[in-house]
This record gives C-alpha cells, structure tokens and sequence, in this order.
C-alpha cells in the first residue's frame, strides 16, 4: 500500500468507527429519554410531598428496614443548610428518574420541630419534592447518628444508598455528585425485580 | 471530509461532556486523631492576618479549638455559648479558639461576624483546610479539646441542641471540668447535626 492510499484508508477506518459509536450513543440517548419520559408520565401526577411526619429515632430505624425487594435512598437535610437547599433539585430528578425504576427514596430533615408546617412544606413545594419526606425529632441527636453510621460526624447533608438488604453500598458526606450517585443506584435498581 | 470533521467534533464535544459528568472522586477527609494522640503544632493567621501557632495560643491548663462558621445556624445558636465558655474559662487556664474553614467565607466576613456577635476570643482562617484536614474536622460547630500538653482528650458536639433551652448535657464544658479537676474525661466524643465544612476546591 502506498503511503497515500494507507492515509486514506485510516482516515476510512476511523470514520467509519466515529460514525458508528455516535450512532450507537444516538440510539442509546433516544431509548434512554424514552424510558425515562415514560416514567415519569406515570408518577407525575403525584403530589408533592408537603405531608411531613415526625420521627422519633426508632422510627427512623424502621423506616430504613429493607425487605429485599427495593434498594433504599435515604437524604440527612435541613432548609437552614446552604448545601442541602443546594443539591435538592438534583435529587428530586434522580427520585423522578429512578423510583418507577425500583428505587425508595426518603428524606429526613433535621429541621426544628416548629418548622414542620412551614418552611420545611414550603421548600419541598417549590422543589416539587415527591419522596416522602419525614422529621427527626429528638432531644439528643447522637444515637440516631450512630445508629445511621459511627463514622458519621452529623454534619448535613449526608447520603446513603441502601441495597435491598439494607446494607450501605454508597454514602457521601456534604454535597452530592449527581452522576456519581446515579452510577451507584444504577447497580442496585432491578437486581431483585 | 467537513461531514467527518462535523461528527467527530460532536464525538469529542459527548467525550467531553461525559469526563465533565464523571468528576473525579472528592479525595476523603481524613479521619480525626484518635483520643490520647498529640495534636501537632500549626501555624493559622487571624483575621488580622497576624499569624498565631498553636503553641503561642494555647492556655497552661489546656486548649479548645472551635470550627466555627459565619453562615451555619447551628455554629450560630453556639456564639454565646462560645463566648462564655472563652471567658469562663479564660482565668482558670484553659483557652478558647474558633477556627474557620469554609472556603465561602472570607477574612472580612469573619471579622465582620466576630464583632456583630462580641465573639472576643482569637478566630483563624484555615483556608487551605489545613488544620481541618490535620484535626479531621468536617462540621460546624466541632470542637477538640487538648491538655496542656496537645494531647486531644474530647472530641465533638458543645452540647446536646443547639436550643439552649433543650441542653441536658454538655460534653465539652465536662471534659474541661473533668480535667480541671485531675479526673478522667468521662465521655471523650459525642456528635450532633451542624453544617459541613466548605473545604477549598470543593
């Protein structure tokens, strides 16, 4: 083969190889947006979750059992937190995009006790929360936050998703890395559907 | 050839799009010393930008260093307590220092803050999260409580709420007091809710 000719048929080979993957990725966007606008149909027309409950930290405890049907999502957060406030919106699009899907997901607000009728509906309003969204209200903190995780100092927000089993396969302290989360549910949602 | 360059343009902009989504992995906070270790020596500025050591603040009887914040509510339900516990234990030889370290926060915001709440112990800017790195701290308020000589004897909460009307047990001042008063530090850590530290390059 001439120099020339090899030149051509690289340039052939790579082309051919682009065009190809970016079909490929093209397709696999389509079907992906797809699926998701699909499922979301289907859960639009719940409403938001302005419906706080208090918990005591035994009830928490239950609220995190799992049997070994759903992996769980479970978010520490209060609207006094920059942070929390922050990440909020990432994480009403991954309940949007992931519960259809099999996954739980629950927020816990360490908001004040005085604030379950008022800021804390208000924000979940304008964020267009869905997940149901529960208090905890306790008079010392410490058991609740060893019983979630004794490497955790407390500090908000903190993340944790639980696989069907209730064993811990991801958390992250302070603000989310929405594409690093949604790697890490993508491995636990329809393992046991 | 235009309509190749045209695709692997769009090629280069997805592979580009997918490294930006995919962000590296936050390197980890290091864990805090355990209780007993000797906390090293360390040099922060105020907010002056004088810079202070540790060694050159430190009380005869002891040392508290407070994460503090500027914005957090909850370091913020903590600025009286803090005060009083700087002065009360001020004569008895035990020295009180906030340290901030939220990269959000400047110099100017943290003077600013310290004269609106007549906070009138030394406050550090720890901008790197140097010694919040060398203490593991991750939250406000945090405190570390050392001896005389930088040997941590209690990590963690003030006290139990930051409602002043809800406290029933302050493991700080305890420590302090326990070790006043020649005895053992009855319970070394304890946690509580607070706002995360806004570490640099975050």
């Amino acid at each position: 083969m001439t120099h020339a000719a090899k030149r051509i048929y690289i340039r052939f080979v790579v082309g051919g190889a682009v065009v190809l993957v970016s079909i490929l990725l093209l397709m696999f966007s389509a079907a992906a947006q797809g699926k998701s606008a699909h499922k979301s149909r289907r859960t639009s027309t719940a409403k938001p979750s302005t419906e706080v409950r208090a918990v005591n930290a035994e009830e928490m405890q239950a609220l995190l059992k799992r049997d070994g049907k759903r992996p769980l999502l479970v978010n520490y957060w209060a609207t006094w937190c920059d942070p929390c406030r922050d990440e909020f919106p990432d994480l009403v699009k991954i309940d949007r995009d992931y519960r259809a899907k099999g996954l739980d997901f629950i927020a816990i607000t360490l908001d004040d006790l005085v604030d379950i009728k008022t800021a804390v509906p208000k924000f979940l309003l304008a964020m267009n929360a869905k997940m149901p969204v529960y208090l905890l209200n306790v008079a010392d903190p410490e058991p609740a936050i060893n019983m979630v995780d004794s490497n955790w100092s407390g500090a908000l927000p903190a993340t944790f998703l639980y696989d069907n089993t209730g064993k811990v396969v991801y958390k992250h302290f302070g603000r989310v890395n929405p594409g690093e989360l949604r790697a890490a549910i993508e491995q636990q949602v329809g393992k046991s559907q | 050839m235009k309509k190749l360059a045209a695709i692997s343009l769009l090629i280069a902009m997805l592979a580009i799009a997918l490294l930006v989504n995919a962000r590296p992995l936050l390197a980890d906070i290091p864990a805090p010393p355990i209780i007993g270790s000797t906390i090293a020596d360390f040099t922060l500025p105020d907010a002056s930008g004088a810079a202070h050591t540790l060694a050159s603040l430190r009380g005869s009887k002891g040392t508290v260093l407070i994460f503090i914040a500027t914005q957090c509510p909850v370091s913020n339900g903590y600025n009286e307590r803090m005060e009083k516990l700087a002065q009360d234990f001020k004569a008895r030889g035990i020295n009180v220092i906030g340290i901030n370290a939220n990269s959000t926060e400047s110099v100017a915001d943290v003077k600013d803050h310290a004269a609106k709440n007549n906070l009138t112990f030394t406050i550090l800017k720890d901008n790197g999260n140097k010694v919040a790195d060398l203490l593991g701290a991750t939250r406000t308020p945090e405190a570390y409580f050392l001896d005389a000589s930088n040997k941590l004897l209690y990590h963690g909460r003030i006290d139990n709420s930051r409602d002043i009307t809800q406290v029933n047990s302050s493991e700080l001042r305890d420590a302090l007091e326990a070790t006043l008063a020649g005895k053992p530090v009855a319970k070394a850590t304890a946690n509580a809710f607070g706002c995360s530290i806004k570490r640099g390059g975050e």
